[in-house]
This record gives C-alpha cells, structure tokens and sequence, in this order.
C-alpha cells in the first residue's frame, strides 16, 4: 500500500471532497453582489455543493475509520497523467504554433508514447488524419483552425 | 396526433437525410465495436461537427449511431470477450462459446437481427407513446414545468442507483454550470469574471465533450488492450439468408427482450445493460434446456442483444416529451437537439413536429438499416476493426475533439474549458460520479430557473404558486416517491436479509 493511501486525509474521496468544499465556498463570495432572486439558484447550487462534500467528506473519513480501503483510481498514474499532458500541450501547441503543425507532431507522438511503434504506419496514420482534415474541414467545409499567435506577433 | 408522423415521412426519406442515417449506422458499428469508446461518446464528439448540419441529417446521423454502436458492442463481446460497450457484457455469457465453438459469425447474424428487430420494436414504442404524453405536457405552465424539471433531476439521481450523495453533487455541479453567463431576465454577469466568452453562457458541447469523450481517450491511452488476434476469415459466417431459418424459434426470447427493454429505457436510469442482464435472465429462466446456457446457447445473445437495442429510442420516450432522459447517451441527444434549437420538452412536439416526428422515423430506419450493414455486408469486415492500434485511435480522437469544439465559436478559449471539464470528468468517473445528472443539470437548470421566475411574477412573489394546482402537486408527490422510493426499498431489503440470517 502506497504512502498516500495509508493516510486517511489523502484518500481520493476525501480529497475531492475538500477540493468541492473550497471551490464552492470560493464561488459563493461572489453571490453576494448580485440581485437577491439572481442569487438564488447559484447560492442554493453552492450550498447544496457544501453541504454534499461534508457528507461525503463523513462518510469518507467514518470508512477510513473502519479500515475500509480507500477505491483504487487508476492502475498506472503516470500512463494517465502522461496522457493529459500530451493532451493539454497539443491544444496549447495548436494555439500558439498553429494547427496543422502541431496535429502533424502530436498524432505520431502520443501514438508512438503509447505504444504505436511502427514507423510507416506511424507516418501513414498521420498523413492520411491531417489530410483527410484538410480536404474535409478545411477545403471542403471552409472551417478556420487556428494559426499560431507566435506567428501573429 | 399521429398525422404529423407521416407528414414527416417524405423529409426522412430526403437523399442527405437517409445517407446521414446510413453513415450513422456503419459509424455506430464501428465505435461500439471499439472497446472503451461508446455511443455517447461518439455521439459527443460528433455533435459539435454538426452545427452547420441540417436538423434531420445531424439527427439521422445520431439515431443511426446509436443504433449502430449498441449493435457493434456484440462484436468483440463474441470474438473477444470484451464488451465493446457496458450493454453487451450479457452477450458475453453465450457469445463467445460459441466464437470458441467455430460460431462466431453465426452468434454475430444473431446479435445483428436480434438487435435490429429490438430497435424497430423500440422505434414504434417511441412512435406510439410519445405523441399522446406530449399532448398531456402541452397543457402545463411555469410552476408545473418547473416541477417537471426538477422531477427529471430527482428521478435521474436516485433512479441511477449508486450514492445519492455523489448523484446530488452531479446535478448541483451541472446547474450551476448551467446559470454562468448573463442573468435571463436582468442581464447582469453571473461568474463570468471579467471573461467575454462566459457571457452568452457555456455551451453544453463543450461540456459533453470534456465529461464524455476526453476520460474515454485517457482510458485506452491508460491501458491498452491486446485485440490483434481476430482474423475474419475464421469466423465460419454464412450469407444471412441462409441463417435466418435458423432462428426461427426465437421469436418468444424477441418478444420478451422487445418488451423487458422498452420497459426498462423509459424508466430514467436504468439503461441498456440492465435490460440486457434482465432479458437474459428470464430467457434463461423460461428455457427448457437452462444448463445449456452460458456454454454457447444462440438464444442468449438474443435475449442481450434484443433488450439492449429495445432500449434505445424508449430512452427518448421521456426525453423528449418531458425533457428527462432515461439513459445517458439520451442525454447527450438532448444536447444534440439543443445545439439545433431544439429543447426538449413539451412544446417540443408543437413546434417542430417534422423534426420530432422525423427522428422517430430515422430510429425505426437505423434499425432495420443494421441488419443490411451489420449483417449480410460486413460482418467480417467489422471484426477486422478490432485490429486497429488503439494508442493511434486516441490520438485521432483527441484531433477530432479540439477540432469540434474549436469549430463551435472558433476560438482556443472553449477548447481550454472542455479540457478543464473533461479532467473534471475523469475524476468523476473514477470516483463514480454519475455524469447523467450533470448534464441533465445543465440542460434543466437554466430551464428551470427561467420558469420558477415566471411563476413567482404571476404569483406576485409568493411561493404557494408553485403548489396551487392539481398537476403541481402530483409532480410534487412524484419527486418525493422517486427520492423516497428507493430509500423504502433499500430499507426493506436489508430488513428481509437480517431476517433471513436471523
């Protein structure tokens, strides 16, 4: 058992609970400006939210307390976290460098870092994804992607 | 009332209209064929693509996919063990002894006529039941739409099963997405925070992409499975014709699964896999030869896959009459149908009758549309599908996704906010937090605020307006059985086994 699952305030539930908790709380200081009747479904949704994260939070920490273990969210975080940076710097790349140049880096690569490897029908697979996107979105559609504020400035 | 349904015949048979079913279809099949990909998820990345669309054709599309993936879930569920997508995990239990015994192409003839004779059942329920429910929603004001909102959020908390807790903190989370941007009826800012691009709100494909179509990709890119072993060629699949005689005698096992999916699609919640499991297991129950069962039995991938298709346009029954998806891919159709302008609901019916009507058409088209596509035409082929590198088809997905959401206003903000949504979403996945009611949430919960408004004007500020009529009160009492409902009937099982123990 790992480090972070033998502290019980570190378990998943209860950390996304607190993380809920802060949030909500955070958004309700704006209501405070807004008209009464504007206010209601807002503040009623955040209280609700705070009121269900101390529940959870609860019930959480009272399974902790009867050595439940806590649920297992993923086998392989680093596989997972891997994915969502690759995944946020495709879309940061494809803002600052352009579409088309950045789809012809991250198709190969995300697919090559999980364990596509083949280097024809790595280099097959791309052309045949930004082409097709091209005829398709581009000239068939007439549809912008982005350009490259790099480029821009 | 059921004029308007052939009125709308002629449109559905429009060249782009029947093609968009088409290509659904054959889309469907193969997303659903795809283990870890779903029909909502297909159908999230496809909605923001079909905003310059035709209604019919974007609808047509979406039917057919629908249609298409509930079907392809049997393919690797018989060649492979895998369901392809939760609603075949039944098929497993017969499918693949069969594969092993050399009758895999036959268990898939079974599963596609099975499938499609269960949508068409499920496409007339849809025809039959809608019409006459809407008429009776015409009829409510402010107070019992808002009613109706907040029935379909209860029902979809507490009827999913799971912790209620978890359930609620969905649809709050969902309605207070649902009241960013300007206030309806005053126009002031509510948590845009300076951000131009919050005004107008944030569009529900944004959110549907992220909750739906991003923890998916991150899933098959978390682990990849091993599916390089399927050869076509040695699935022993004869022309369909040839195989039909041989399942005549399940008409009984159609019938019943027809009905138990039905049933189960219009109640809120509950979903393919649930009608699939009961299907199967009272096939099983009413068989002569039982033991045979689960050892490569034909008529258990009919008794799955029937129910899991018969649930397909039933779970719209609700949806689109009252706003109240019973599923979650109805739920991702209903923000397909608001992208068009189209909110569910009971004036639904009213305003866009050919529309509506149309759609309904299209399910029962996609439906005997599969045994064409999935059956005599490719069974083969679509095993095949199984080969391709999933690392690669993630990738893919993730360009369609910003490609998607990017095209909605063109510009890199909304792409960045689906990405904050969808890790919001894998969170909640892994936590299992329901996302249905998130959705529903922000569906029904500006919906909902716009009606409790109106009510309070015409009620002057006072409250008692939203419980002054018959119908208020019904939909009142309604929500309380839903919440308390399955509180009771939890209570009263425990009981029954401390009981049996004692």
């Amino acid at each position: 058992m790992s480090e972070g699952q033998k502290n019980r305030f570190l378990r998943p539930e209860t950390l996304s609970a607190v993380g809920i908790l802060v949030v909500a709380a955070g958004f309700l200081i704006p209501t405070t400006d807004l008209r009464s009747i504007s206010a209601l479904l807002p503040a009623a949704m955040l209280i609700g939210l705070i009121i269900l994260s101390l529940l959870l939070l609860l019930s959480d920490q009272r399974k902790a307390s009867a050595g439940e273990a806590a649920e297992k969210v993923t086998n392989s975080p680093k596989r997972v976290i891997g994915a969502f940076c690759l995944i946020v710097a495709y879309a940061v790349a494809s803002d600052m460098i352009g579409f088309y140049i950045s789809t012809v880096i991250a198709v190969p690569t995300v697919a090559y870092v999980f364990g596509f490897r083949n280097p024809l029908g790595l280099a097959i697979a791309t052309a045949i994804v930004v082409g097709s996107i091209w005829l398709i979105f581009d000239f068939g559609m007439s549809q912008d992607f982005p350009t490259g504020r790099l480029w821009q400035n | 009332m059921y004029s308007d349904l052939l009125h709308a015949l002629p449109e559905v048979f429009a060249l782009t209209n029947f093609i968009a079913v088409i290509i659904g279809v054959l889309a469907g099949i193969v997303v659903g064929a795809m283990p870890g990909l779903s029909a909502t998820m297909a159908i999230s990345v496809l909605v923001p693509f079909t905003f310059g669309l035709e209604p019919l054709v974007a609808l047509g599309l979406m039917a057919g996919i629908y249609n298409g993936a509930m079907y392809g879930g049997a393919i690797p569920a018989v060649l492979l063990r895998i369901p392809g997508t939760p609603a075949a995990v039944a098929t497993t239990f017969d499918g693949y002894p069969m594969a092993q015994k050399g009758q895999g192409g036959f268990a898939l003839q079974v599963a596609v006529v099975s499938s499609s004779i269960g949508g068409i059942a499920s496409a007339f329920a849809l025809m039959l039941l809608a019409p006459p429910l809407s008429k009776v929603t015409l009829l409510f004001g402010p107070a019992e739409v808002f009613w109706v909102a907040v029935f379909g959020l209860a029902s979809i908390i507490f009827l999913l099963g799971g912790n209620p807790v978890k359930g609620l903190i969905s649809a709050c989370f969902g309605v207070f997405v649902s009241v960013i941007g300007s206030d309806p009826i005053y126009g002031n800012d509510r948590f845009t925070f300076g951000q131009l691009e919050l005004l107008d709100g944030i569009n529900i494909v944004i959110l549907l992409v992220g909750l739906y179509a991003l923890p998916p990709v991150i899933d098959l890119l978390e682990t990849p499975l091993k599916t390089d072993s399927v050869e076509g060629e040695k699935l022993g699949t004869e022309p369909i014709w040839k195989a039909l005689p041989k399942m005549k005698g399940y008409w009984k096992t159609w019938l019943r699964g027809s009905f138990i999916g039905i049933w189960i699609g219009i109640l809120p919640g509950a979903g393919g896999s649930m009608a699939a499991f009961m299907s199967y297991n009272e096939a099983r129950r009413s068989s002569k030869k039982p033991d045979d069962w689960g050892k490569g039995e034909p008529e258990g991938v009919a008794a799955a896959e029937t129910a899991n298709n018969a649930d397909t346009a039933s779970a719209l029954i609700p949806a689109l009459t009252l706003g109240i998806p019973g599923t979650a891919v109805a739920a991702v159709m209903l923000g397909g149908l608001l992208v068009h302008g189209l909110q569910p609901g009971p004036m639904l019916f009213r305003d866009n009758p050919d529309v509506v009507f149309g759609f309904m058409w299209q399910f029962l088209f996609g439906a005997i549309l599969l045994v064409l596509l999935g059956g005599s035409l490719a069974t083969n082929s679509f095993a095949r599908l199984l080969n391709l590198p999933r690392p690669l088809l993630g990738s893919i997905i993730i360009v369609l996704m910003l490609i998607g959401v990017y095209s909605i206003h063109g510009r890199m903000f909304d792409v960045y906010m689906m990405l904050g949504f969808g890790a919001v979403g894998w969170v909640m996945d892994k936590l299992k937090f329901p996302l249905p009611p998130v959705v529903l949430g922000l569906i029904l919960g500006a919906f909902a605020e716009e009606n409790l408004r109106l009510a309070l004007r015409i009620g002057r500020g006072d409250w008692a307006v939203l419980f002054k009529n018959t119908t208020s009160l019904v939909l009142v009492a309604l929500t309380v059985a839903v919440v308390v409902g399955p509180m009771i009937k939890r209570r009263f099982i425990d009981s029954r086994k401390k009981e049996g123990e004692a």
